[in-house]
């Protein structure tokens, strides 16, 4: 199979308008007689609710809506079923909806919320990990036993928990000959889409239309249908423009809201978000977290047991958030042989801000603490961390930490490549350093389908339930299906993230577009394909089998002169049985990790198509202030066949940018009581432009069987994997121990060289 | 209370009824339509809100519409032309430096009054043009090779 | 509410003296707003286009600087970059250039954030005031026009008409650093601003530093002229860094810890000193010097 990569760079169909300005995000929506939606949230952390009333706010002229929990079904959702659409008798986190309202104009909604009375009795705020679980904690979730929901262990504040253990960790630490402890603790950080989120709703008799800025409209509609009891086909959600997600628009967010407010109002209602509420209250920022790591290794480097203990700070509600501690576990662990393992991770309960999935969850807190943790095994036998790395970690047909074993895959080349992209063994300056780190993150098979036809001109139309934030799949599943058919990507519109016009898909979340929805779409082009060769067969008198569609022709294998064009088979099949194809394929299995005891497992010990990469950062460090620059990057990614280059290649680049934020730069601040100090961008800081360093990125293209269509793997949570790690291995290099502590702002370096903190 | 105010906006002039308080980006989204011009936060930090003012940037979001009186405002909207693409728009998606391109109307509003200035500015001085526009997507590479060749190609 | 652009000096001054507030390019005032942190207030004046502030020109003694003028025009005059530079080093430092084409240099001094850029750039410049209201016109020292963080001891019905600078003695420079965690949009987590003559030796013959984002106003070193006089720059960095501590009274905030703002208000002056050393002996350093020579940690 040939790789891909040639001639397949195309301007992205969403591009014109998005350079214009003519294209539409929520925001720019607006419908007759449409009002807008307010929130009041709890502004306290913690806190009984005594008394809510809002009948003063439903006499306030403009006002015409007010909903509080009273006025919606009584449901919990979330992945262990423990939230409401608004606050029910406890607050939890700051930003809890506690009443909305729908009003003419802003400023009648403002007054609407300043009318309702809203009165609470304090409760301890939990914002310690350690003192969560300690015995006699102040619960979260009082009643937590009694929420309905299959299958969930409850105990005290641990929301979710896994252990996995492989192998005997107390003889494999006897065997070592040094032993290494490493605690690291990393804050909290946010997704920050540029585009604050939107919800537009409209009911037409019992239907409701909802544009939402959701990665998952699919997800968005069934938490609609859920929490407001209406079956899924009554409810249609559409993505207009999306401003970017990476993952904050995941999971079902503020659209039941909306909708129950606009069914009250008897009016369209729509919601954006200021920056502010955009930073406190969606139930998905990067979760902070305490690593604990203890490795045995021998001289020679050979790694002979791993001990770890991870605790997450899971906020109020648990979202999507139950995998998480099996992912941290992974992570921690990383892509390297060990036979000994014992892991335990725990995601508790806080009365701060849901933690839920932000590209790549857990991943680039984990790895940073398990590469730095990694350079510190290698100084500890005084090897070059490169061939530390060069001797530990997996390659192709070895076993890795949870038993699975890997075929097919680039690590290692991932790690020449990218030492030798950022020039590794050059002259630095006594200031500089190059940090080196390797990381790894599974693919998520699942369910996806995909319509095409191509109309009586030979244009064709791909209806698809995949979500485009920013990602690109409207640049790779025209490609897909142009290679399908012999055609070009340009002969291709898309019709997508519209529920009630495309068949389900998980949306953009867990770079799945191309797995799952890329499959569907080739799946359905396929049919197409078998139409086009037999109206061909019939129109050359040749058979089906020998047709070759290409270049926009269907030609008679070895004869090319001997051909018809696509668009006057097009305008046969027009005629009668017309190109119609619909595709979702079998999502490949999950492959099965040997010897692996697991409790609490969420199926993630084996992965299906895990992508690699290793990412070697270049940095200056300013000794007298701690402020440390990136100099240059150079990013190695095995993520298969890349069908799209000039969208991976973004990917990566964007992906190595957030993980220099998170590296240096951005984190949550909290105050004791669990308030966010920081929500704005003012001083929630992302890397500027004047900031950005050159990031040379590198594919390792590996024909991958069994994962994504044409040899693929997924790309677009592997590049924020890496980054952190690297630059605190760099820092290292030039201070001596690791910061320890994430982000490592410049006051924590300069601390770390004062002789405080570090690991 | 509102005052009656005349604007001019990518060359035409409006007559609209703004209140005191009301930002320009307000005015340019809600009264006239123009919602090429996006917001992005509340402490004019991001850049998404974009506009020249006589020709030099301004975050609209932050600049009240009185005062944008007698001047000349251009969107992006303004800014593209009646047929096809401006050169910075069409370089933008020949680099790939849109995804989600919730920032690239005011990327190209900063980057056309930076060019205006100064035509063939070096990567440093393009840094520093773009400094005020936050891209969560991208990494700026293509950003920057977009500004770039925009330049080169003159 | 009113609003109004005056058209001339005596119109801003009645308006003034008739309630309203000043507004330039409001991206303190308006920015301010919006956050939520002051309301707008009911009656405003826009001084942005005024002839008569947006003016700069040599004077007898020096130059004056019009209120409503720009960053961006700061950063750019001729005079400024090669006399005056530290304050276009401030200038080149505020916002992003849509901060700086708005932001004016009477905002930054009228707004008076302890953290404001232009502060100690005027300071050891030797800047004073100009303020002037219908009941006549006076001139106010920058020590005492900052009285706390966001107040001066102008009164409501005054207006900042220009910034005085007076001229430079003969092989002087200066230069303003500031620490910053990212190479653009920032606020100074702290900041330092020299001025520095040399005598024919090479030694400091006279000098001063004034500080940014280290007390509720800026504030000026006390005795730095005696502690450098004498010495070549190079040898009077460590004495500076602690002289700069010890005059320091940081908080400790979201941005940084006091004790981090005391070690490194001080070393932002030495380097600020160094700098403008370096420049009265006729080096060339680009604007802003953050950049050039790369505070925190150069590319
Ligand atoms: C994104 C961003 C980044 C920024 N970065 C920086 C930075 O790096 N460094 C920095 O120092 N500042 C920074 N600022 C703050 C601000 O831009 C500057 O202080 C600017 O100089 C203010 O000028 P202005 O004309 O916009 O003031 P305005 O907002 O118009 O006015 C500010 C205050 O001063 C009063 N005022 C204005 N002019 C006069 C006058 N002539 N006489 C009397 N009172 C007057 C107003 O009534 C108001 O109270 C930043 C602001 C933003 C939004
Ligand atoms: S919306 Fe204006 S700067 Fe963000
Ligand atoms: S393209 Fe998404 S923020 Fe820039």
């Amino acid at each position: 199979m040939p790789l891909l990569t040639e001639s397949k760079h195309f301007i992205r169909p969403d591009g014109p308008d998005k350079v214009t300005g003519s294209g539409r995000y929520v925001a720019d929506i607006s419908l007759t007689g449409m009002l807008t939606a307010k929130f009041l949230y709890a502004g306290v952390s913690h806190a009984r609710i005594t008394r809510l009333d809002i009948s003063a706010a439903r006499q306030v002229p403009g006002v015409f809506a007010v909903l509080t929990q009273e006025d919606v079904p009584e449901r919990r959702f979330g992945s262990v079923a423990d939230r409401t659409l608004f606050a029910k008798d406890v607050v939890r986190f700051e930003g809890e909806v506690i009443a909305a309202v729908a009003a003419v104009d802003a400023e009648a909604a403002q007054q609407g919320l300043d009318a309702v009375v809203f009165e609470y009795e304090p409760l301890p705020a939990v914002t310690d990990l350690e003192a969560a679980i300690a015995d006699g904690a102040q619960l979260v979730h009082e009643g937590w036993a009694d929420y309905e929901a299959a299958d969930v262990e409850r105990d005290g504040n641990i929301a979710s928990f896994t252990s996995m253990i492989r192998g005997d960790v107390e003889a494999g630490m006897a065997e070592a000959d040094h032993v290494v402890s490493s605690r690291y603790v990393s804050d909290a950080s946010q997704p920050a889409p540029i585009e604050p989120r939107g919800v537009l709703a409209q009911w037409e008799g019992d239907r409701v239309t909802i544009w939402s800025s959701t990665q998952v409209p699919f997800q968005a509609r069934d938490g609609v249908c859920e929490t407001l009891d209406l079956p899924t086909n009554r409810v249609r959600v559409i993505v207009p423009h999306m401003g970017g997600g990476f993952g904050g628009k995941c999971g079902f967010h503020y659209e039941a809201h909306v909708a129950a407010l606009a069914r009250a109002a008897r009016r369209p209602v729509r919601l954006v978000f200021s920056r502010q509420e955009e930073f406190i209250a969606p139930d998905r920022r990067r979760e902070g977290m305490i690593i604990e790591i203890t490795t045995g290794l021998r001289n020679d480097g050979t790694l002979t047991a791993r001990r770890a203990r991870v605790l997450l700070d899971n906020g109020a509600y648990s979202s999507d958030a139950s995998f998480f501690p099996h992912m941290a576990a992974m992570q921690t662990l990383g892509p390297y042989k060990i036979d000994n393992i014992h892991v335990e991770a725990s995601s508790i309960y806080t009365n701060r801000q849901p933690s839920g999935s932000v590209r790549a969850p857990t991943a680039p807190q984990a790895c940073w603490a398990l590469e730095s943790h990694t350079d510190e095994l290698a100084a500890a036998i005084g090897m070059d961390p490169v061939a530390f790395r060069q001797q530990n970690c997996v390659d192709t047909g070895e076993t890795g930490v949870a038993g699975q074993v890997y075929d097919e895959i680039g690590l290692q080349d991932c790690i020449r490549e990218a030492v030798s992209a950022i020039d590794y063994s050059q002259e630095l300056d006594e200031n500089e350093a190059i940090g080196v780190a390797v990381g790894w993150w599974p693919s998520f098979p699942g369910p996806s389908g995909a319509f095409v036809k191509i109309d009586s001109d030979g244009k064709g139309v791909i209806t698809t339930g995949a979500q485009e934030c920013g990602t690109g799949s409207v640049m790779t599943l025209p490609i897909l299906a142009a290679v399908e058919l012999g055609m070009e990507p340009e002969d291709f519109e898309l019709v997508y993230q519209d529920t009630s016009a495309a068949p389900y898909d998980e949306g953009a979340t867990g770079s799945q577009t191309i797995l799952n929805n890329g499959r569907a779409t080739v799946e359905a082009a396929q049919q197409i394909a078998v139409q086009l060769k037999s109206l061909a067969a019939e129109k050359l008198e040749a058979s089906p089998d020998d047709i070759v569609l290409a270049d926009g022709k269907a030609h008679v294998a070895g004869s090319p002169e001997l051909a018809v064009s696509i668009a006057d088979l097009a305008g046969v099949a027009a005629e009668g049985e017309m190109l119609l194809g619909k595709g979702s394929g079998t999502p490949p299995e999950y492959p099965s990790a040997v010897g692996v005891d697991c409790i609490g497992d969420r199926g993630l010990s084996g992965w299906v198509g895990p992508q690699f990469s290793c990412h070697a950062v270049k940095i200056r460090l300013d000794r007298e202030t701690g402020v440390v620059r990136v100099l240059d990057v150079s990013a190695a990614h095995d993520s298969g066949v890349i069908i799209n280059p000039i969208g991976a290649s973004g990917q990566v680049e964007g992906g190595v940018l957030m993980g220099i934020g998170q590296a240096l730069t951005e984190r949550t601040v909290y105050s004791e009581d669990g308030a966010q100090e920081n929500p704005a961008f003012l001083d929630y800081k992302l890397q500027t432009i004047a900031d950005a360093p050159p990031i040379r990125v590198h594919f390792v293209e590996i024909f991958t069987p069994g994962v994504g269509p044409h040899g693929s793997k997924p790309i677009a949570e592997a590049p924020n994997v890496a980054t952190a790690a690297a630059i605190s291995n760099a820092i290292t290099k030039l201070v001596g121990r690791p910061v320890a502590q994430l982000p490592m702002t410049a006051e924590r370096v300069w601390g770390l060289m004062q002789g405080r903190g570090g690991g | 209370m509102t005052e009656p105010v005349m604007l001019t906006v990518n060359g035409i002039d409006y007559r609209v009824n703004v209140d005191m308080g009301r930002n320009l980006l307000s005015v340019l989204r809600n009264e006239l339509g123009l919602t090429g011009t996006k917001e992005g936060c509340d402490d004019s930090e991001c850049g998404a809100c974009m506009v020249l003012l006589d020709g030099q940037p301004v975050n609209s979001c932050s600049y009240l519409a009185l005062q944008a009186q007698g001047r000349s405002v251009t969107t992006v909207e303004g800014l593209t032309p009646a047929d096809g693409l401006h050169p910075l728009q069409r370089s933008l998606l020949e680099q790939g430096g849109v995804q989600c391109g919730f920032c690239t109307p005011g990327i190209i509003m900063s980057a056309r009054a930076l060019l205006d200035r100064n035509p063939s500015p070096s990567e440093e001085e393009i840094r520093i043009g773009l400094s005020g526009n936050l891209c969560r997507c991208t990494g700026y590479a293509k950003i920057l090779a977009a500004v770039a060749q925009t330049a080169s190609d003159g | 509410m009113s609003f109004m652009i005056a058209g001339s000096l005596e119109e801003a001054l009645t308006a003034l003296a008739a309630g309203a507030r000043p507004v330039a390019g409001g991206t303190d005032l308006v920015v301010g707003a919006r956050q939520g942190k002051a309301p707008l207030p009911t009656s405003l004046v826009a001084i942005d286009r005024l002839a008569e502030l947006t003016q700069i020109e040599p004077t007898d003694g020096g130059i004056r600087i019009g209120a409503s003028v720009t960053h961006a025009r700061l950063l750019t005059d001729p005079t400024i970059v090669s006399d005056y530079t530290a304050l276009a080093d401030a200038a080149a430092l505020v916002g992003s250039p849509s901060t700086r084409n708005v932001g004016t240099l009477g905002g930054n001094v009228m707004n008076a954030s302890p953290a404001m850029d232009t502060g100690a750039p005027l300071m050891v410049l030797g800047a004073v005031a100009e303020v002037q209201s219908e009941r006549g016109s006076r001139t106010v020292d920058l020590s005492d026009l900052w009285t706390g963080p966001g107040q001066t001891s102008a009164k409501v019905d005054e207006l900042c008409v220009a910034i005085d600078l007076p001229s430079r003695p003969a092989r002087s420079g200066s230069a303003y650093v500031r620490l910053e965690y990212r190479r653009a949009m920032e606020i100074a987590v702290v900041g330092a601003a020299a001025s520095v003559t040399l005598a024919d030796d090479g030694t400091i013959s006279d000098g001063s530093v004034a500080l940014s984002a280290v007390a509720p106003t800026i504030i000026e070193v006390d005795g730095v002229a005696e502690l450098m006089a004498g010495h070549l720059p190079d040898a009077v960095g460590a004495a500076i860094a602690a002289a700069v501590a010890e005059a320091a009274e940081p908080i400790s905030d979201l941005r940084a810890s006091d004790s981090y703002r005391r070690h490194t208000v001080g070393v932002m002056a030495a380097r600020a000193v160094d700098a403008a050393a370096r420049r009265a002996a006729g080096e060339e350093i680009s604007v802003p010097v953050n950049r050039a020579i790369g505070v925190g940690a150069s590319r």
